[in-house]
């Protein structure tokens, strides 16, 4: 998939000049349990992500990916209510001082599935990309602008006119994101963004994250398909039980044994690893194209 | 019905020239209409967003009723059946969990459709049991359903879909925010329901998973089959493929940058290169 993605990685932490060193999002010691949840859904996690990275954050079930989402957006606590320990900056403020409404004009979450984040209260696909800046009081030159470029990124311009509880979930996917992209954020929060989406959508979706990366936009991406993640991200968090057990590029997270055995690795991995290659084993198509057809020659 | 096992000739699934249009004058299938013929085993149903592949799935059990043409389903015209009647047939697992989620527990949510549709209480217990326990849902039994993260909902879902022993198994995106040992038991789960005469048919946009788990596969592109066969050569057609906004395998795409033979699974992929 992702021809012409995989040139982020050069772009890490570039976009901003002289801001590189600024950080999109701080946590220190961070524990969080939900409202009467016998055990915390993230446990001590210290993490920093720079302005205009693109960070992939993946694991099994129940790993705190989501958490991690609704933390930065400050959901939870605020929304959620629930245990908070330790520190979460975004952008330079603590979450506790921040309220939901005032994050959501730089700060967008892309919700894991996406029939929770359509308002309801809107009947056509345009009017329901409009209703973030509008909530927010943008003047309506300002957002008539906003929705058409939100639409045309998100490859929703032909489904405007349409009732959003008629789309299918690909559509609905979409216009989800349009409706984050209308409010032009600084840090994207995307959980799972192309899970309902097919390749070619898939594809098309990338490209637009990596045209919002290349201006310097945050990403933190959920996602499971490791052979993904691996394309379109230069830096990879790997969750279990709530805690990070590994960070870094994903050729060096996707070779350590004990991320191999309970978050999986990409196809690629699996396959150099059971045909005994020598190591470090790749994580991408062309790397591993390049690893057999030593192995073969 | 033993002898289906051996490849019976009458097909589980039968589509005869549908055609239907939603009430907002959307035409999913053009002229001359939809038709499609699936034995049983592993089927999947892959094509691009819009394709028309939920709405086929919806057709299956009459949830939607076609405009034209027919839809037999383990022999039974289904327009001569309520959705209730279809329910004992076809096993239903919607994309969206939170659309058939409603019980207290698990364990309530995934008994409801056999209990509603009469079973005897010894048949529940076992369908419930078999279910639970194929799903990775042991141990979860008394916990509600909206307390569990969405891929463990997912699994709820295909349970309360298997629960019944239909005939018919449809799954709507399974492996929908599945990590990978999720992707597995759901591997293990499909290759199970086939051995024991099912017909499983899978809407998916994950071609990995196609490659490891469905023999057979269905292409369905802006409402035409463009693809109806083994899995193996589905993605041999490149046009075809690029036409209805799939790609194949990431596998499959290893083995043609090697300029080996087109191998859809892992393990064919690892038999190739092992001369």
């Amino acid at each position: 998939m992702a021809a012409g993605v995989g040139g982020a990685r050069r772009h890490r932490c570039a976009g901003r000049g002289v801001e590189v060193s600024s950080t999109a999002l701080v946590l220190e010691g961070v524990s969080y349990a939900y409202e009467e949840a016998p055990r915390e859904a993230v446990s001590d996690i210290s993490l920093t992500i720079g302005e205009g990275e693109w960070v992939g954050v993946t694991g099994p079930t129940n790993a705190g990916k989501s958490t991690l989402c609704l933390l930065a957006m400050g959901l939870a606590p605020h929304f959620f209510g629930g245990r908070l320990k330790g520190k979460v900056t975004v952008l330079a403020k603590d979450s506790r001082s921040v309220s939901v409404i005032e994050r959501s004009s730089e700060v967008g979450l892309l919700f894991q599935n996406p029939f929770t984040q359509v308002s309801g209260a809107r009947e056509r696909v345009d009017e329901e990309v409009a209703f973030g800046p509008e909530c927010h009081g943008v003047a309506r030159p300002e957002v008539d602008a906003r929705v058409e470029e939100a639409m045309g990124l998100a490859g929703i311009t032909h489904l405007a006119a349409r009732h959003p509880m008629e789309l299918s979930g690909g559509q609905l996917q979409r216009l989800a994101l349009a409706g984050l992209l209308a409010m032009r954020p600084r840090l994207l929060l995307l959980d799972e963004p192309t899970s309902q989406l097919d390749p070619a959508g898939t594809a098309a979706i990338f490209q637009v994250l990596d045209g919002l990366h290349r201006r310097g936009t945050t990403i933190v991406m959920v996602e499971h398909r490791l052979e993904t993640l691996c394309e379109v991200c230069p830096r990879v968090v790997a969750m279990v039980a709530g805690r990070v057990i590994a960070d870094g590029a994903p050729e060096e997270v996707f070779n350590i044994e004990k991320v191999q055995e309970r978050v999986g690795m990409p196809v690629f991995t699996r396959l150099a690893r059971a045909r005994a290659l020598p190591r470090p084993w790749p994580v991408r198509l062309r790397d591993a194209a390049s690893a057999f057809a030593k192995s073969i020659a | 019905m033993r002898h289906r096992r051996s490849r019976s000739p009458l097909p589980e699934v039968r589509l005869d020239g549908v055609r239907f249009a939603y009430p907002g004058g959307v035409e999913v299938y053009p002229e001359p209409g939809l038709t499609l013929a699936l034995g049983d085993g592993v089927t999947a149903l892959v094509g691009e967003n819009g394709a028309g592949k939920t709405t086929l799935t919806k057709l299956l059990i009459g949830l939607l009723r076609p405009n034209q043409g027919s839809v037999t389903v383990a022999g039974v015209d289904v327009a001569s059946a309520t959705v209730a009647e279809m329910a004992r047939i076809v096993g239903y697992s919607f994309q969206n969990p939170d659309d058939q989620l409603f019980e207290r527990t698990v364990k309530a949510e995934v008994s409801f459709g056999p209990r509603v549709l009469g079973k005897p209480a010894e048949d529940v217990e076992r369908g419930v049991a078999w279910a639970l326990k194929a799903c990775g849902l042991q141990g979860k039994e008394e916990v509600h359903p909206h307390d569990l993260g969405l891929s463990e909902r997912k699994w709820v879902a295909i349970a309360s879909a298997l629960a019944g022993e239909p005939k018919v198994v449809v799954l709507d995106e399974p492996t929908l925010g599945q990590d990978y040992p999720s992707r597995e038991r759901l591997r293990m789960l499909a290759a199970q329901l086939a051995d024991l005469g099912r017909a499983v048919l899978v809407v998916t946009h994950d071609m990995d998973f196609v490659g490891e788990s469905c023999p057979t596969t269905v292409v369905l592109s802006h409402g035409v089959v463009r693809y109806a066969g083994a899995t193996e050569k589905a993605f041999a057609d490149r046009s075809m493929v690029d036409d209805a906004g799939i790609q194949p395998p990431h596998v499959t795409a290893l083995a043609r940058s090697l300029g080996m033979s087109e191998s859809v699974s892992e393990a064919a992929f690892l038999a190739a290169i092992r001369w």
